[in-house]
């Protein structure tokens, strides 16, 4: 799929957030409604409809879109949650509804024909045959990729498919698969797929002391920092742990993701949307990191080498590291 | 220059100026002028969910005194107590008094403050959670808290968030976070 200007899809927690992501200068925002049906569902974040109908009015008087994340899976006999979510969506005149539920996309192709799909990274559709079947069958029009391709493998599938392609491009990693991770919910019983919260804050607790700070989840000690460690959000898969008499981060470093010096491979390659990740981080957050990828990708658009934006982001992320991730595959 | 300041705090010059132990009738004004904001503005406090009757223990470390905030809209209780007055707080936020006024505003990241150390969070994670995105909603301003309208809050706004960002500035002085090699 040949790609046009790359659009630039930044997140929103609040509609305060949308509201600076779009004066920062996203092309696009995604957020989601204050209950299970989103993958950010935090104490005190998201959109009520009416919030959102707002919302959407702010981009539109602007000229950017509005894409709704929904994006968790629905439960047994719990689906009309999800259902109305969709309906309230489409009602407020989002631009596209994110989903990744057999059931949710389902509902939007059958009832709601003039909304735009886009399929979640949760679907961790990978492969031309999966993102064929949602596209033919539901009328797909865009794939958030899964965080696991290269970016020659982007330009191989992109080969290989007729719907737009969108690709993390800052913002934290998941190491699991994503939509197949439980990992969470054996220490507090939810989980980011059907609860839309992973580590959810209720079970988090940080413990200081004159050695520095404790982080646990629902008691489990999942990391220690001393007083001069950058902290971070204790989730399972980037704890640290001791196994083996060995201590370290048995599944995954604390890393973030930042492939800003990626951009004009992602553009060479015909990826249609880049992603910002982090609908649960504040304004000043999103503002800092939609303005430096604004200039980075209008600097590639311009047909010149993208800004130097790793400098100024590095203090952004969770841990104070980044990475490029799969994109960039250098352990083959 | 030795300022006796380190990660944005107010430098020991600064500190002087304020007493040792803030006085009942700054609590009170608070109490009042958010209990004002409530009335204008009872929305805000609804992301704050069943976390609005929590209380907050806000401990400034460059300043001799915190407060305790309960953050109940029209039943807004705010107090200005000892260093040690931690014993009934649900959530204990220590940080630069410049720091936590900046993420009253929302000019400064919260996460990137805590992930790196500048302030520090204890106590139940999902209220401070639910605090930090009822803020960042509320988009505050200093006005909203002095309780003031028309010109002369767009004065103070002008004035005392210039005055804080100057301030940061100032107290910056390479005390920028630790960030690990990437």
């Amino acid at each position: 799929m040949v790609a046009g200007r790359m659009e630039l899809v930044c997140p929103a927690g609040t509609p305060s957030t949308l509201r600076a992501a779009v004066t920062a200068g996203a092309d696009a925002v995604y957020c989601g409604f204050n209950n299970e049906t989103n993958a950010r569902n935090f104490p005190g974040l998201n959109f009520s409809p009416e919030e959102l109908a707002e919302g959407v009015r702010f981009a539109h008087d602007h000229g950017k879109k509005v894409l709704v994340a929904i994006n968790t899976f629905a439960q047994p006999g719990r689906v009309d949650l999800w259902r109305k979510a969709a309906d309230d969506a489409a009602e407020c005149g989002a631009d596209a509804v994110i989903a990744a539920d057999l059931a949710v996309l389902d509902h939007v192709a059958a009832n709601h024909k003039g909304l735009r799909l886009h399929l979640s990274v949760q679907a961790a559709a990978a492969t031309p045959e999966a993102i064929n079947f949602y596209a033919q069958r539901f009328g797909v029009r865009r794939v958030v990729l899964p965080r696991v391709l290269s970016v020659q493998e982007i330009v191989a599938l992109n080969r290989a498919i007729e719907v737009e392609t969108e690709a993390f491009v800052f913002g934290g990693l998941c190491v699991m698969v994503e939509g197949r991770c439980y990992l969470s919910s054996y220490a507090t019983g939810k989980s980011p797929n059907l609860n839309g919260v992973c580590s959810p804050p209720e079970n988090v607790s940080y413990d200081e002391d004159s050695r520095g700070t404790t982080a646990r989840l629902s008691g489990f000690t999942i990391d220690r920092y001393s007083p001069d460690q950058p902290t971070g959000y204790p989730t399972l898969c980037k704890g640290r742990f001791t196994a083996g008499g060995t201590t370290s981060y048995l599944f995954e470093d604390p890393v973030s993701l930042n492939a800003g010096s990626l951009l004009a491979g992602f553009k060479a390659a015909g990826v249609t949307a880049l992603k910002i990740e982090g609908r649960q981080r504040g304004k000043g957050y999103v503002t800092e990191v939609v303005r430096a990828f604004r200039r980075a990708v209008d600097a590639v658009e311009a047909g010149g080498e993208a800004v130097e934006i790793d400098r100024i982001l590095a203090e952004m992320s969770e841990g104070g590291r980044q990475t490029a991730g799969a994109y960039k595959k250098i352990w083959r | 220059m030795d300022s006796g300041a380190r990660d944005g705090e107010l430098p020991q010059i600064v500190r002087v100026l304020f007493p040792a132990f803030g006085a009942p009738p700054l609590g009170m004004l608070l109490t009042g002028s958010i209990r004002a904001l409530a009335r204008r503005q009872p929305r805000l406090f609804d992301r704050l969910g069943a976390h609005r009757s929590a209380t907050f223990f806000i401990d400034p470390t460059d300043l001799a005194f915190a407060f305790t905030v309960v953050p109940d809209g029209e039943k807004t209780l705010v107090r200005v107590v000892g260093k040690a007055a931690t014993a009934t707080a649900d959530v204990v936020i220590r940080g630069p008094i410049l720091m936590l006024l900046g993420l009253l505003d929302g000019s400064l990241d919260g996460d990137a403050l805590f992930f790196h150390r500048i302030i520090s969070v204890s106590g139940r994670t999902e209220a401070v959670v639910a605090l930090r995105n009822a803020i960042e909603e509320a988009e505050l301003r200093p006005a909203d808290l002095l309780g003031i309208h028309g010109a002369l809050a767009r004065f103070a706004d002008a004035t005392i968030l210039g005055g804080l960002s100057a301030a940061r500035r100032l107290t910056a002085r390479g005390s920028r976070p630790a960030v690990r090699g990437s």
